[in-house]
């Protein structure tokens, strides 16, 4: 008996491709039925990566200053401090509610999955909360005691790990996303680390630039203004990468959808276009009217969220459509290096 | 592996021809063109593991009406008819179209995404090779949900957990083959060790090429569309006869664990040079910045 040979047509470079007679998918479905389940995520989980993303940010930045020039920026410090330690309780918090089994949320640390987000993003968490916290006992215990000058030394020192772990808690997220079968967050992997990365930074420099200001130190927030900006202008770079990496993967149908065009309404123009001219029509009126700079913060905080949540529900509308799901699942994007099958023994 | 040999034990050698061991890898070869859509695997599998009824209606799209896998349903038998347009079958008038039939079940990947997504280590991997979910661990993350590229699993809101096929795990570990495959009346499912299916499956499709079913291809079988993308085989892989799509299957589906790479490093690189720019941009003494 001859091996069965099943032909196939396409690049020959190993990958499985389907018998020739069925050629290129062309749009059908199964009664236009979901061919996948969309994640039960809501606005916690949007709200929860829009936090962390600040507060990680945040403690990064103050970071910074506090290596700069920790008397300048002590304001900043102590903000980036409160903010992130109550972010990052408040975005636990989040977490645990979006559990359906709320009550087992500490099954949650009963192992550590390197191919799971979910999993090592739990222990960045833990460590970003407990660093954050540890950073803003310093700022709680006033007076010159030992125990107080203690606390303070050590605050200061656990803060570059409390600026590390955040860099991990505000980018982590856009991996849980991008590592599911959900089309819209899996077809541009890359790029939505970059927005998640660009967008973290700009809303905690925009936060942080807020509160500088309302402490009467513009100079302070000027600079973070600036840093903003250069986020922001990355930003949308990112996103338009984002953008077009979907569109080339089969997913333009979902970005044309109701939920698709309120992420780029919000993402592009709430959180790219229009904080981006308030600033720069800060710097070309000299700074005369600093509600410019507050306007242009306030837009990029709202952009920051309004990408998240508008990644999310388009996400969704993206598992509910089979099509969307068909198109991106071809064998012409499966990626390059990988395709080839192991056929191991048994484990 | 010493085990006692009962009645039991031997079930699936007798109903099968199967001996179960701990150890070898098992799933389910379902050759769809003999399926004939009664269903049975649907209510055997809702008997044994005492899955309650869901949404009693009628869908009004064909004779499926119970739609899809979900949290309570774990096999869900599929009808596609595809009828041609009367034009058609004027000039071609002996068969007017034809039903395609498929039970579909989880695939019990050799890579799953699943059990890869699952932050608690409730869903694992069992002795014989398939995939379970613990119910006992499940914290309801939902997680599981989306990396499935084949929405198999689903979260029950009335526990909160996450349920999907346990490939009768309890059945086998005493000795008898999963409900579905027992009760299947033409063999369409047919439950046994991999190395075995995988010779039957090919077996199959010469047979049919023979008998002038030139479009019959495996589906999740090595090598084959649907073990793309990293997922490794599927345990319970497909014949089919019309492109995967048809079946609300995906040609080419990929394990997402191997997007983390590429969306973690971007974004660290990203973060690291804006706190590189930052430093830039925070330093300096002077009031005005450099202005």
């Amino acid at each position: 008996m001859k091996a069965v040979t099943v032909r196939t047509r396409g690049p020959a470079d190993g990958r499985p491709s389907l018998p020739g007679r069925h050629g290129r998918y062309r749009g059908e479905t199964y009664y236009g039925r979901p061919a996948l389940k969309a994640a039960h995520w809501d606005w916690t989980v949007s709200s929860y990566i829009f936090l962390t993303g600040l507060a990680g940010a945040a403690q990064a930045i103050a970071a910074i200053g506090q290596a700069l020039d920790r008397q300048r920026y002590r304001g900043l410090l102590r903000n980036a401090r409160f903010l992130s330690s109550i972010g990052s309780a408040a975005g636990a918090g989040l977490l645990i509610a979006d559990l359906k089994t709320p009550k087992r949320f500490y099954n949650m640390l009963r192992i550590l999955r390197p191919t799971s987000p979910m999993s090592f993003g739990s222990y960045i968490l833990g460590a970003f909360g407990g660093l954050s916290w540890l950073s803003a006992l310093g700022e709680l215990l006033p007076g010159r005691g030992r125990l107080a000058r203690l606390v303070r030394r050590s605050a200061d020192a656990v803060q570059v790990g409390a600026g590390i772990a955040g860099a991990g808690a505000s980018t982590y997220t856009a991996a849980l996303m991008a590592s599911t079968s959900t089309p819209f967050w899996a077809a541009a992997p890359r790029w939505l680390g970059l927005q998640f990365a660009t967008s973290a930074v700009a809303s905690a420099a925009a936060t942080l630039s807020l509160a500088e200001r309302w402490g009467g130190r513009t100079d302070n927030s000027r600079r973070l203004d600036r840093l903003a900006a250069l986020a922001t202008a990355a930003h949308l770079l990112a996103s338009l990468g984002a953008r077009r990496q979907r569109r080339d993967k089969g997913l333009g149908e979902t970005g044309d959808t109701p939920q698709g065009r309120r992420l780029e309404m919000g993402d592009l123009v709430i959180g790219g276009a229009v904080p981006l001219a308030a600033y720069a029509l800060h710097r070309l009126t000299h700074e005369r009217a600093p509600a410019l700079s507050v306007v242009g913060s306030l837009a990029v905080i709202a952009g920051g969220f309004l990408l998240r949540h508008g990644t999310l529900n388009a996400g969704h509308e993206s598992a509910r459509r089979p099509r969307a799901y068909f198109r991106f699942a071809q064998p012409e994007h499966l990626p390059r290096d990988r395709s080839v099958i192991r056929l191991g023994p048994p484990r | 592996m010493d085990q006692q040999l009962t009645p039991y034990t031997t079930e699936a050698e007798r109903t099968a021809g199967v001996r179960i061991e701990p150890g070898k890898r098992y799933g389910f070869f379902t050759d769809t063109t003999v399926c004939i859509g009664c269903k049975a695997c649907e209510v055997a599998c809702k008997e044994w593991n005492q899955l309650p009824a869901e949404d009693m209606s009628l869908t009004g799209m064909s004779y499926d009406n119970t739609g899809a896998l979900s949290a309570t349903t774990w096999r869900h038998v599929a009808f596609i008819e595809q009828v041609r347009p009367a034009q058609d079958h004027d000039r071609d008038a002996d068969v007017p179209g034809r039903w395609l039939m498929m039970s579909d079940v989880c695939k019990h990947c050799s890579n799953a995404p699943c059990l890869e997504a699952c932050p608690t280590g409730a869903i694992f991997r069992t002795e014989f090779d398939t995939v379970v979910v613990q119910q006992d661990i499940c914290n309801g993350c939902g997680y599981c949900v989306p990396a499935c590229p084949f929405g198999v699993v689903a979260i029950d809101d009335c526990d909160g957990k996450a349920h999907k096929c346990t490939l009768c795990y309890d059945r086998l570990k005493g000795g008898l083959e999963p409900a579905c495959a027992k009760v299947c009346p033409t063999d369409s499912i047919r439950f046994g060790e991999l190395s075995e299916l995988d010779a039957a499956a090919r077996d199959r499709v010469e047979e049919l090429k023979a008998q002038g079913v030139e479009e019959a291809y495996l589906y999740g079988a090595p090598d084959a569309p649907g073990a793309t993308g990293g997922l490794g085989r599927l345990n319970a892989f497909f014949l089919l006869v019309d492109r995967p799509e048809v079946y609300n299957l995906p040609s080419a589906p990929t394990r997402p664990s191997q997007r983390i790479g590429a969306a973690l490093g971007a974004g660290l690189v990203a973060f690291a040079g804006l706190a590189a720019a930052a430093v830039t941009l925070l330093a300096g003494t002077r009031n005005g910045g450099g202005r």
